[in-house]
């Protein structure tokens, strides 16, 4: 009879204890991390953000604040020109990305069933990534050029007597190699939520006489969906930030919110290249959270 | 002519060279409820999806209503199987798994919603699932999700169910209730069910027949007092789990094991062979008293009792490759109070045992 309070007691008291020293840790745990993303991350998004509103002169930059830089942004047909390019070319090689990826993840996500070679071939379509990122751009050239692989081939074949001239240095074949480099990472996320997928499922719908297309429709998709967003937040992400392959493989035509940042940096216009990261930043957040209220990725993941 | 529901003419499947099911034949009368008893790895389980049309066959022919379904895929054959794992659709409420067979199959298909929500309302009452339409599978229970399946099945109507160890994933408790409900739900629909499961309990409750899976055939098939009265053979026997099987040669009318010789009844030709004798038709006594007639008894020494609810079961060290089981039924007959390494007579009348010729 005793023993009974005691125990109560005893256990009232640890259990408190307990939830605050499991607090404790977790402060510590997290502060390293905490420290480092405020610190190189918010600090630096906060300055931007800052510097965005500062005075511009030719040669130099003062903080007085000031809206000028932002009324310049979007007063300016060239700046808006380069917002409408990249939205453009980031929703073409986003569809493109996921009209291509997604028959490969099905392949080696649901038809091939044995991990081993399910790991294989993704790793297989990671093989384009060793190699660096300029020899795989520089090799798009004699591909798609005027005189290149392409064209050759097609006016052997006969399918064509004039060369093909949009091929390269033109949004084209910005989007064909941005397509190229990116679809991977479309693929990786969709295979890996199909390879989850139960074959009972696939089974059980085909058993209560769903036809495969129907399968397809009612089952794979909505139970992928979970990869096609991640994967296209991935794509997103890269591609809205893109500088180098709209470089590289435009002749410097078609110019994205990234080479925009890139030329204003270069001749030192601080205030103005600010404006345009805040403007792509915002772009990125409002993708990334658009995307994010398609699936509950807690609950899928 | 009238055609059995379901046949099974010589079906054959070979996983890797090895045979699964050889030759076996089965023909299930229309609203017939058959069991099909087999231990695990004995090809139950590919017998269904051969006939479902998820595996195919190797030879032998398929026949449903007197048609063959070989040839179709497995969409088409209009045959309804309930997975052990439930596969429920887990990004579908209760209420859609349930509508999935009306709403998308390709022959028949319901658009009428009005139409699709009234059967899904019937089959979730008949199921016992009114209310939880709604919820999604990670929502409710193992049971519940077994009668998302059921329904989910039924629904369609079709002529011929299979069910894979339906019980397989649920606790002893809520298993005996499922049977229960199970038994009603066919009684309902008059549908034909085919059911395999390991557990020769449920085998034997469930089934109007039984038929027991051995070796990639059927040994057996016959409803289930006369399987456990007269198996035709000792792996039957075995299977059934109430039967103690000794083996041992038969000479001259005896049969001799390891430290016994009991007298034969039948006129049993000499060799190897299997005697068999049921864990209830065992009384223990004590080896002074004068041993009735037609009787035969062998020393047993007890070991352990194992108590499960409504019966009990005393293992007796026999000399042989495994305990006997003297099985008591509480409420029927009650064991007396063994003490352990104690050495007890255990009889049985000798025309009670089972003899069967070892290849």
């Amino acid at each position: 009879m005793d023993a009974q309070p005691a125990m109560a007691d005893i256990s009232g008291a640890a259990q408190p204890l307990k939830q605050r020293t499991h607090g404790r840790a977790t402060a510590w745990l997290l502060a390293p991390g905490l420290a480092w993303m405020g610190l190189f991350l918010v600090v630096p998004l906060l300055m931007m953000v800052y510097v965005s509103f500062w005075t511009q002169t030719t040669f130099s930059i003062s903080p007085t604040l000031t809206l000028k830089s932002w009324i310049f942004f979007f007063s300016s047909s060239t700046y808006l020109d380069a917002l409408w390019t990249t939205v453009r070319v980031w929703l073409i090689t986003l569809a493109a990305t996921l009209v291509i990826g997604y028959p490969v993840a099905l392949y080696i996500g649901l038809f091939v069933r044995n991990k081993t070679l399910q790991t294989i071939l993704l790793v297989a379509c990671v093989v384009p990534f060793w190699t660096s990122f300029l020899i795989r751009v520089v090799a798009w050239r004699p591909m798609l050029g005027t005189h290149g692989a392409v064209n050759i081939v097609l006016m052997k074949l006969g399918v064509i007597t004039e060369p093909i001239t949009v091929l390269l240095f033109t949004e084209l074949s910005v989007i064909i190699g941005m397509t190229q480099i990116y679809v991977v990472f479309m693929v990786g996320p969709i295979a890996f939520m199909l390879s989850r997928i139960d074959p009972s499922l696939i089974e059980a719908a085909r058993d209560l006489g769903a036809s495969t297309g129907r399968i397809l429709r009612t089952i794979i998709l909505p139970l992928s969906m979970p990869g096609v967003v991640v994967g296209s937040i991935f794509v997103s992400v890269m591609v809205l930030g893109e500088f180098a392959t709209p470089a590289a493989l435009s002749g410097r035509k078609v110019n994205m919110l990234g080479n925009i940042i890139v030329t204003q940096v270069g001749s030192l216009k601080w205030a103005f290249a600010a404006v345009v990261g805040v403007v792509l930043t915002a772009i990125i957040a409002a993708v990334v959270a658009a995307l994010l209220r398609l699936v509950d990725l807690r609950n899928e993941l | 002519m009238i055609h059995p529901a379901l046949e099974l003419d010589a079906v054959t499947k070979a996983f890797a060279g090895s045979p699964v099911l050889d030759r076996l034949s089965l023909a299930v009368t229309p609203g017939e409820y058959v069991t099909v008893l087999g231990s695990s790895g004995s090809g139950k389980s590919t017998l269904l999806r051969v006939i479902a049309g998820f595996d195919t066959l190797d030879d032998g022919d398929v026949r449903v209503n007197g048609r063959s379904i070989c040839g179709l895929p497995a969409h088409e054959r209009g045959v309804g199987f309930v997975f052990q794992s439930f596969a429920l659709f887990p990004h579908l409420s209760v209420a859609d798994n349930v509508a999935f067979g009306l709403r998308n199959r390709r022959d028949g298909a319901v658009y009428d919603p009005a139409e699709v929500a009234r059967r899904v309302t019937e089959a979730l009452y008949l199921t016992g699932l009114e209310g939880l339409g709604a919820r999604l599978p990670s929502q409710i229970s193992g049971g519940q999700k077994q009668r998302v399946a059921f329904a989910r099945t039924l629904i369609v109507e079709p002529s011929i169910v299979l069910l894979d160890e339906p019980l397989g994933a649920l606790d002893a408790r809520l298993r005996e209730r499922m049977m229960v409900e199970l038994r009603r739900i066919h009684e309902r629909l008059g549908a034909t069910f085919l059911h395999v499961t390991g557990n020769e309990q449920e085998a034997l409750a469930m089934g109007t027949r039984v038929a027991v899976l051995s070796e990639g055939g059927i040994a057996q098939i016959d409803a289930p007092d006369t399987l456990i009265d007269a198996p035709i053979s000792r792996d039957v026997a075995r299977l059934l789990s109430c039967y103690n099987v000794l083996t041992g040669q038969v000479a001259g009318g005896r049969f001799a094991a390891s430290g016994m010789d009991l007298p034969v009844q039948r006129h049993a030709s000499d060799g190897p062979a299997a005697y068999c004798i049921r864990a209830d038709g065992i009384a223990v006594g004590d080896p002074q008293t004068p041993l009735p007639a037609g009787h035969v008894r062998v020393a047993g020494t007890f070991l352990a009792s194992e108590y499960s609810g409504a019966r009990i079961v005393g293992l007796f060290d026999v000399d042989a490759e495994r305990p006997f089981e003297v099985e008591y039924y509480l409420g029927h007959r009650t064991p007396p109070e063994f003490s352990r390494n104690r050495v007890y007579a255990l009889e049985w009348p000798a025309a009670s045992a089972l003899l069967f010729a070892s290849a």
